[in-house]
């Protein structure tokens, strides 16, 4: 057997990477995580925490002129906030081909923890509706798992990560380990009341999230303050993320080595022995090129670049990367389409008492209602969306000037509820993403070639979306009810994913059941590019289960000698 | 009404989940006392642009039962977002707001804006809000009274003092009585 300088390298340290070095750390195997970022630590580096606005700069937000020449992708992000500005990745410095690509907002992280620090939160489980969908409407490929398989995964790490939601019984959003969910406010329970009555199939439940509502002492870990400024970093642990929950998991160990500010440019690789056999890494502030060597690589990257640094792994003499002998790697490009909203107001006297106290992270949520038995005779698309919203009254709108307008605006506006939709987008062989073959970075990787769109099924899903939330919002009795469908951009959603498909045929797929490269035995890509299909629901919590039974599966294979 | 000091919200906080959360809450504790920061690269205003601008603040959010925006620092908010944070187009284009303000209180009372007795302070104001002042680009007003809402009602006297601030809420009611409040949570 070789010397390696690890059992294991973990290339990424976000929500895929924390939990890949969790888990092979606490089964023994000395690990080296990397992230290209730079180092954040739990608590001490939340910097704008615990500040008031008075406290942040430009009372939090970043000048437009600063936005518009460094994160003119990650401002679609939340990065033109001052309160979290520092996370995200600066796009003049780090670019993709902007000139050569189709519209795609790539908003990227630019830390250790990645967007784990920065995520949603929401964490819905998939079912088995979702892993049938390719085999039955010849999209995309055929996923190898099923919802029985992933879904003791699911509990493994819902019960880690701490999962606040309701039990709810519904075949298309299963269950999961929770803890209690963050109470739905008064305007939402009156919604929800009416909205059932007046039609039985739709259900508006509590958004099922990765903030606690009870404590987890054992992990240094505390339930959510109700503060909901979670993207500044929450020294309290109440949500879930790589510095509160994974690293500190890791640590304990005494496995782990963790390294940031290392970019990964590609991966060497053995076409003798089918392995990969060392990371190559360039220091992002040195600018030092060193590689590393481990018997076991995971590849946790992000979705677009883990496939980057695919693509940049070329066989010797060849301009074809050794983990693409089915042509698939880069095809499929996928991200949820976004940006239809609906909304509606409680009528006038009614809950005008009554305002919120404490900030909730998460609102409420409508489940997948569209061809969930088939497809609905009414639907000119396949597969559904979900709706993610809140309800929540508005300081009343100034009137005027002086002393009377300041009274007035001691006062709140009606209770109005706004959602969200989340869409599922169909995988699509020719939504790519290559390499510029001459462009490079400052760290000479080649520059992504975005060529993804939306197409009709998602355009007449989100316009179907807009047309049930006006339905659902004027049966459940609110007024001044409304819909609009701004520009959907692939990105948006930053749930991006795709690129090194899921599936049995190594000619058709990339990466098999276990997440394993079908050209590379020791290489596990387990982000959101081994996605074979998006599903409609926020997907870190299946990256999450996929991640931890890959490693699993690693550990076994490398103890059998299989790897 | 007496509005509850943040190092008691955040003791109550304490009490309340344990003494396991004190190093987080020593934290929020440490910041409490934070001045507010910030300070303009460069002066924008000369001594008279300063003396309207204050004079437009104090109309559009003056003290009442609670201090107004003068008090809050906001005409020095303004001068550092326009010097650090507007497009130098937008920077102009606010200062020719603010000069026909100050031109229309010259031709109609031969005295400069800030001179003027409230009154007439006010009166100025409502004909350049309802639109009705020639010269003045329009949704000029809204934009000023904006700037200074912004500035107001996130200064530590709008956050502290007008409305209520809750660094740690510690628990959510959804169906929480106005009534108890009678004023708006700031965020």
């Amino acid at each position: 057997m070789a010397n390696y300088d690890f059992d294991a390298i973990v290339i990424g340290s976000g929500i895929s990477g924390g939990w890949a070095a969790k888990e092979l750390c606490e089964k023994g195997l000395k690990v080296l995580m990397l992230d290209r970022g730079r180092m954040v630590e739990h608590k001490k580096d939340y910097i704008t925490e615990f500040k008031g606005p008075w406290q942040l700069p430009y009372r939090g937000t970043l000048p437009p002129a600063e936005v518009a020449r460094d994160y003119f992708l990650a401002k679609w992000g939340g990065a033109a906030n001052t309160d979290r500005n520092h996370f995200y990745n600066n796009d003049r410095l780090n670019p993709f081909d902007y000139e050569g690509s189709t519209p795609f907002r790539w908003v990227r992280p630019n830390q250790v923890g990645g967007k784990s620090l920065i995520w949603g939160r929401v964490s819905l489980r998939w079912s088995q509706i979702d892993f049938d969908a390719n085999r039955k409407d010849g999209y995309g490929v055929p996923w190898p798992i099923s919802y029985d398989e992933l879904a003791p995964w699911y509990s493994y790490v819902e019960k880690f990560a701490g999962i606040a939601g309701g039990r709810e019984g519904l075949a298309q959003l299963p269950d999961g380990e929770f803890q209690p969910p963050h109470a739905m406010n008064v305007a939402e329970i009156w919604v929800k009341e009416r909205l059932e009555k007046a039609m039985p199939d739709r259900k508006l439940i509590h958004t099922r999230c990765a903030n606690m509502t009870e404590d987890k002492p054992e992990q240094g870990r505390f339930r959510c303050q109700r503060r909901n400024q979670c993207a500044r970093g929450c020294s309290f642990g109440a949500y879930f993320s790589t510095q509160s929950s994974t690293l500190p998991a890791a640590r304990k160990t005494g496995n782990l080595t963790l390294l940031s500010d290392k970019v990964v440019t590609s991966l060497d690789y053995d076409p003798k022995t089918r392995r990969v056999t060392g990371v190559r890494t360039v220091d992002a502030n040195t600018g030092e090129a060193k590689i590393f060597t481990s018997r076991i690589v995971f590849l946790c990257a992000s979705a677009m670049a883990s496939v980057q640094i695919l693509l940049n792994s070329r066989l010797p003499g060849s301009d074809r990367s050794f983990a693409n002998s089915s042509g698939t790697l880069g095809c499929y490009i996928m991200d949820h389409a976004m940006r239809t909203f609906f909304w509606g107001t409680v009528p006038e006297g009614q809950l005008d008492q009554y305002v919120e106290y404490g900030r909730r992270p998460a609102g409420v949520y409508i489940p997948k209602f569209r061809n969930l038995n088939g497809q609905d005779a009414d639907a000119d698309f396949v597969r559904g969306y979900g709706m993610q919203g809140g309800a929540s009254r508005a300081v009343a709108a100034p009137d005027g000037f002086g002393a009377s307008m300041k009274e007035g605006l001691r006062k709140y506006g009606p209770w109005t509820i706004q959602f969200n939709v989340f869409a599922e987008c169909l995988p699509y062989k020719n939504n790519t993403l290559s390499l510029h073959p001459t462009k490079s970075d400052r760290f000479g990787m080649p520059l992504i070639v975005f060529d993804v769109a939306f197409r009709h099924n998602e355009e007449r899903m989100m316009v179907d979306a807009a047309r049930q939330g006006e339905i659902m919002m004027r049966a459940a009795g609110l007024v001044d009810v409304g819909s609009r469908q701004d520009e959907h951009v692939p990105g948006d959603a930053i749930h991006e994913m795709g690129g090194a498909c899921m599936g049995d045929d190594p000619k058709a797929s990339v990466v098999n059941r276990w997440s394993q490269a079908h050209d590379a035995d020791n290489l596990f890509v387990t982000d959101g590019s081994q996605m074979s299909s998006t599903n409609c629901v926020n997907p870190s919590l299946t990256f999450m289960a996929l991640t931890a039974r890959a490693a699993d599966h690693a550990v076994k294979l490398a103890r059998e000698h299989v790897i | 009404m007496t509005m509850p000091d943040r190092r008691d919200l955040l003791a109550g906080a304490a009490l309340f989940f344990g003494s396991s959360l004190a190093p987080p809450l020593a934290k929020a504790l440490s910041q409490a006392d934070n001045p507010a920061g910030f300070t303009a690269s460069h002066a924008v205003f000369n001594d008279g642009q300063r003396a309207l601008v204050t004079a437009i603040c104090d109309r559009i959010v003056p003290t009442t039962d609670t201090p107004g925006a003068v008090a809050a620092g906001v005409p020095a908010f303004i001068e550092m977002m326009l010097a650090d944070w507007y497009s130098p187009g937008d920077r102009v284009d606010f200062l020719a707001g603010v000069a026909a303000l100050d031109g229309f209180a010259m031709r109609g009372y031969g005295k400069a804006f800030a001179a003027l007795a409230a009154q007439q302070q006010d009166s100025v104001l409502t004909t350049a809000m309802h639109g009705m002042m020639q010269g003045l680009a329009s949704g000029f007003f809204d934009h000023c009274r904006q700037m200074v809402l912004l500035g107001y009602y996130s200064s530590e006297i709008g956050c502290r003092q007008e409305r209520v601030y809750l660094p740690v809420p510690g628990r959510y009611d959804g169906a929480y009585l106005y009534s108890q409040v009678g004023r708006v949570f700031s965020s």
